[in-house]
């Protein structure tokens, strides 16, 4: 092995605003070296990951190859130097076949830029032969299935005979099978001395294929070890904070309340859309925390929308307090008192170019409207007191929602749904982004609304969020509801295990 | 990298203020050069020539906001001014003739809406299409001549009478600049408009009908469209089909764009359409004041609306 | 690359106004009315190939009417100011064109312009521009002089091409304008270039996940120049057709042409979402077109209803489109629940 890394990042730091995503992070990779990346949702591992690709370019710090410091934000040289990465999103042309997404950007020419099919065929049924991965050259990439997207994306990082494999979360979509014949894989490049990083969530997966990891927590790289010597439970407490997990494990030892009042406030019963979620059947009680959880990609966020009237389902029934619903339309969850804190806050929960108090005030302006105008005096009351309810920094309700850290924003985007002072409270991973101690206010406001009597169903995929705040667990593998368990009787590892269940 | 970042910095702090400073350089600019620029007559005037302009450009403000635009305020224009004739000479009373006008062009706009809104077709498209549309229509109901109001002195009195001195068709853009204002300020339309341009799938799963809120500011925009219609053809006491041509919803949307208004949505006000209006009027008038050839005038126009966006870009 | 179902929806289509219109128009299924169609769409045709460009990068170029303009004016200040030779004034003007397309593709990467607005503002420029240069205000005298460059006035030629292979005796064969052959060699070469070359499937990659194609390191600036300078190139193409059959040119040239160039992409099924779509579909388009507006004439339907259906037409060919992308996503759909 040799001594320089293959890659190396020193010092790399990100800020979005002041949002800091990355902070003073260091990574090496040597040589046929898997080192996993891990750390909760948000910690800064796929900021680090694009800095590396050159899919960003950095606040401060370098970036080395082979010991050679290389150009920052710029794809194009670090492909050049052999760093190649499957994202965790799409990064395939849709309306191309199989064979040009392989080679996107590269397909080899016979001079004059005209395309030279033969041979590009030809290197494409070698890599696929090698690998062992089973793909129609000429399918549209649009058309198929997203497991085959998943593995398109796979040959065409392997095309690259990359020296550098970057993988972000790339088996969030595979079945059991299918990671195995991934891990083959990562073995056959390792022994060809390909240095690799590997993000998974799965802690199975990276003691089963990895050398050492590099934790992170906040944007900060908190532990480096080799796999053999260190752990799971001393993992988990690195990558969620000791102090943290010390709380939360005191929280959960005096505050489960299983089924709550006993009273089934949301009851659902075979809920099924054709294609996505399959008979999912489950109870929420009024003053209990209801968490299901699984693998992203496992249609937890459709069932969600499906009930709050967002998106549709095909059958099944829906009973809210005893009495059957449907939903064609939020307005009309909402009415009936469900508030649904979405997942991704800047895509679905806030307008970021708004006001603190205009975004407060979103889910409720009916409660405003005074003979067609805007009542502005009661606004600013009403944002006022959420404002200082839920401790948001700045407390200043005239502060764009953008100029907020991730852990305030959150902070506004449930305030709007508790002034609906909803009956069930939906939340889609609550804590993704936000940093340690707003998470602690975070979870402290959903006791506190299951403590009035709210029935709360979070879905994460945090596993030790889910183990902090949740009286009942469900989990879903696959669009379909495996296993309901009460959370004072169930491990982290049993969960652990049924989430990666073959689908 | 320090001084990018002092000049960037120093450009965030200038840049609410770019507009009103641009138009005040402009003014001082004019005024040296051909003093006559700063007289009441001039100064009047140049408000009435930017009154059509200016009420379609407000009224279609929440359009763009919500990353929409409307390319069909010429040929709705046009066709309500003919349907206003049209009713003039059948003999109908004023407020029917104006409801007339006024009602088509709302029509038009919530059809646009609708198309957009309800079937997710892109905007620049299908607004394109209604240019066509309309167009045609217009030329099918009045033909290519103009047709001449006369013996009408309450229809042109909207055009070309006087208050204090003061064109009416003034008023009537401070009018319909104030009541946008308002409505965007002190209304739950405004507020709706501002979340659906800021995040409309947000503003979905807040409980808003935000395609009902999009078809009510397409037909805002129509309606303006139509109201500057009526005022032109009282203006020049002549209705035709071919009014408000290729290039209008150009001016239109160039002053919105220069009040700030991100075309990709968002942030966005009346209050400085108004000024994006002004700025344009201004500087129309000043060239011609000096005598700036017509075609300079158009490059200029295309330059100052490029050289806006990039600044907004900046930012 | 598999034809699409789009292509045959588009042929039937194709064949079924043929066959109404030749039923039911009187005069339409002639000789001459098929050269009408040929003479008067083929630049159409070429003008929606290029157009074609930046719809598949994911934009618009609405500036492409002003274009023609401008091109048509440099022409005639070329070959009647200037008097410079047909064969030099030819090479000139299409790099004239190419350079406004060209421009139109660096203020929308280097300003990060919307396509549209930054497209829409060089239509007001390019305007503005012909009347500067206009030779008919310059030289008034100019205004009534035809061209009669043999290079320039050549590209309005007919061949008798039935009467060349004896056809004509067996039918009656339209002449074939020079224009459709024009047409049809800026087909094969785009087509080709679309089909064959690198650049073409990066034009699908940038068109189709810029992120992507930024990623596996296309440089997307280029690019996206390119494909408005092709765009340009057309409109300088159609702008020298329109030259020579008018033997002069004036400051309106190409008005509104945009819209017929636009509709026709879109009815060629070219998606608007970028990415997917040939050239084969525009040109098509832009011949159906001239079939529903010829045909409407020859019904004797006015100009003014023809405007309308351009509109109309324009509607329900995106509307199909937007159909076919919901219908592409619910079969993905189908497909993820058949893995399961």
């Amino acid at each position: 092995m040799s001594v320089t890394p293959l890659i190396s990042g020193k010092g790399l730091t990100k800020v979005y605003g002041n949002f800091v995503a990355l902070a003073d992070a260091s990574i090496a990779v040597m040589a046929g070296e898997v080192r996993a990346l891990i750390g909760s949702n948000g910690a800064g591992k796929s900021t680090l990951i694009k800095v590396l690709t050159g899919a960003i370019a950095p606040t401060l710090g370098t970036v080395e190859v082979e010991g050679v410091i290389a150009p920052l934000g710029n794809p194009t040289e670090m492909i050049a130097r052999g760093v190649a990465c499957i994202y965790q999103h799409s990064n395939l042309a849709p309306a191309m076949s199989v064979l040009d997404n392989i080679y996107l950007g590269r397909q080899p020419t016979r001079g004059f830029g005209l395309l030279d099919r033969k041979t590009q065929r030809a290197n494409a049924l070698v890599l696929l032969e090698r690998h062992g991965i089973d793909l129609d050259l000429d399918a549209i990439v649009g058309a198929l299935p997203t497991v085959k997207q998943k593995e398109v994306e796979i040959a065409k990082a392997l095309a690259l005979d990359a020296k550098v494999l970057l993988m972000d979360e790339p088996t969030g979509w595979l079945a059991a099978a299918d990671v195995a014949r991934l891990h083959d894989t990562i073995r056959t490049l390792k022994a060809r001395g390909v240095a690799i990083v590997y993000i998974s969530h799965m802690l199975d997966e990276i003691f089963a294929v990895c050398d050492t990891m590099t934790i992170m927590r906040d944007g900060k790289v908190i532990a480096e070890s080799a796999v053999k010597d260190i752990k799971r439970p001393k993992v988990v407490e690195l990558m969620v904070g000791e102090k943290l997990a010390r709380d939360s494990a005191g929280a959960a030892l005096v505050g489960r309340k299983p089924r709550g009042s006993g009273a089934v406030r949301l009851g659902v019963q075979n809920l099924t859309k054709r294609g996505v979620f399959k008979n999912v059947s489950f109870d929420v009680h009024a003053g209990e925390i209801f968490c299901i959880t699984g693998l992203i990609g496992s249609k937890r966020t459709e069932v969600m929308h499906a009930l709050f009237g967002s998106d549709q389902f095909d059958s099944g029934t829906v009973e809210l307090d005893g009495k059957a619903v449907k939903f064609g339309h939020p307005a009309e969850a909402m009415a009936a008192g469900i508030g649904f804190v979405t997942e991704d806050r800047h895509r679905e929960g806030l307008m970021l170019g708004l006001k603190v108090t205009d975004n407060l005030v979103m889910a409720t302006l009916k409660k405003f409207w005074r003979f067609g105008l805007l009542d502005r005096g009661g606004i600013e009351r009403s944002a006022k007191k959420s404002i200082l309810d839920l401790n948001v920094q700045p407390p200043d309700g005239r502060k764009l929602v953008k100029l907020l850290s991730g852990g305030n924003q959150q902070k506004v985007l449930l305030g709007k749904w508790l002034n609906l002072s909803p009956r069930v409270i939906i939340l889609d991973e609550p804590t993704v982004g936000v940093d340690v101690g707003a998470k602690a206010e975070i979870y402290a406001i959903l006791r506190a609304e299951r403590d009035k009597g709210a029935a709360v169903l979070v879905v994460s995929s945090d596993l030790e969020e889910v183990m902090t705040v949740a009286d009942r667990i469900g989990i879903m593998v696959s669009g379909q509801l495996k296993a309901i368990h009460d959370a004072d009787k169930v491990t982290m590892s049993q969960v652990v295990n049924e989430i990666g269940e073959a689908a | 990298m320090g001084t990018a970042a002092q000049i960037s910095g120093f450009g965030r702090r200038i840049a609410p203020h770019a507009l009103p400073l641009a138009i005040l350089v402009i003014v001082v600019v004019f005024a040296i050069a051909q003093p006559a620029f700063l007289k009441p007559e001039n100064l009047i005037g140049i408000l009435r020539q930017v009154a059509l302009v200016g009420i379609m450009a407000t009224a279609t403000t929440f359009v763009i906001m919500t990353g929409g635009v409307d390319l069909s305020v010429g040929p709705v224009l046009a066709i309500s001014g003919l349907v206003s004739y049209f009713c003039l000479a059948a003999g109908y009373p004023l407020p029917v003739v104006l409801a007339a006008g006024l009602g088509l062009g709302l029509f038009i706009g919530f059809a646009n809406g609708a198309v957009i809104a309800f079937l997710g077709l892109p905007p620049i498209i299908v607004t394109l299409a209604t240019l066509s549309i309309v167009r045609g229509s217009a030329l099918l109901l009045g033909g290519p001549d103009l047709h001449l109001i006369r013996e009408e002195s309450a229809y042109t009195f909207i055009g070309t009478g006087n208050i204090l001195g003061i064109p009416v068709s003034i008023y009537l853009f401070i009018a319909v600049a104030l009541v946008l204002i308002f409505v965007q300020r002190r209304t739950p339309l405004g507020m709706l408009v501002a979340a659906v341009g800021e995040n409309e799938r947000a503003a979905f799963l807040s409980g808003h009908n935000t395609a009902l809120t999009k078809t009510l500011i397409y037909g805002l925009s129509g309606l303006g469209a139509g109201f500057a219609g009526i005022i032109q053809s009282s203006q020049v006491h002549t209705a035709a089909a071919t009014y408000g041509p290729f290039g209008t919803e150009l001016d239109v949307i160039a002053a919105v764009v220069l009040g700030g208004t991100s075309l990709m949505g968002g942030s966005g006000s009346v209050a400085r359409t108004v000024m994006g209006v002004l700025f344009l009027g201004i500087m129309n008038n000043g060239m011609n004041i000096l005598n700036v050839p017509i075609d300079m005038q158009l490059i200029a126009k295309g330059t100052i609306i490029v050289v806006a966006l990039a600044i907004a870009e900046l930012k | 690359m598999k034809a699409r179902p789009a292509i045959f929806a588009l042929l039937l289509f194709f064949a079924a106004t043929t066959g109404l219109f030749s039923l039911f128009a009187p005069r339409f299924a002639t000789a001459s009315n098929m050269e009408n169609l040929m003479s008067g769409f083929s630049f159409v045709a070429i003008l929606a190939i290029g157009q074609a460009f930046p719809i598949l990068v994911r934009g618009i170029d609405l500036s492409v009417g002003a274009i023609v303009a401008v091109v048509g004016m440099v022409t005639f200040d070329l070959s009647l100011m200037f008097h410079v030779p047909g064969f030099a004034v030819l090479p000139l003007v299409l790099i004239v064109g190419t350079l406004a397309g060209a421009l139109n593709g660096a203020l929308i990467v280097s300003l990060r312009l919307q396509p549209f607005i930054a497209t829409l503002a060089t239509l007001a420029a390019y305007r503005g521009l012909v009347y500067s240069i206009s030779g008919r205000q310059l030289v008034p005298g100019l205004s009534t002089t035809p061209i009669t460059d043999k290079w320039i006035t050549g590209l309005e030629n007919y061949f008798d091409i039935g009467g060349m292979t004896g056809l004509s005796h067996a039918i009656a064969m339209p002449w074939f304008p020079l224009s459709f052959f024009v047409m049809l060699a800026v087909l094969a070469v785009f087509q080709f270039i679309l089909l064959k070359t690198r650049f073409g499937r990066d034009i699908y990659t940038v068109g189709g996940n810029f992120e992507a194609a930024r990623l596996a390191g296309i440089k997307t600036n280029r690019v996206i120049i390119a494909a408005y300078s092709i765009s340009g190139f057309c409109a300088a193409m159609a702008a020298l057709l329109l030259v020579a059959r008018l033997t002069t040119s004036t400051e309106a040239l190409g008005t509104g042409m945009e819209l017929s160039a636009i509709a026709a992409v879109v009815i060629g099924g070219v998606s608007l979402q970028g990415g997917t779509g040939s050239v084969f579909g525009p040109a098509l388009g832009a011949f159906l077109l001239g079939i529903v507006l010829l045909g409407l004439t020859l019904l004797g339907v006015s100009q003014f209803v023809q405007q309308i259906l351009t509109g109309v037409i324009l509607l329900a060919a995106v509307s199909y489109d937007r159909l076919l992308v919901l219908r592409q996503q619910r079969r993905l759909k189908a497909n993820l629940a058949a893995g399961h």
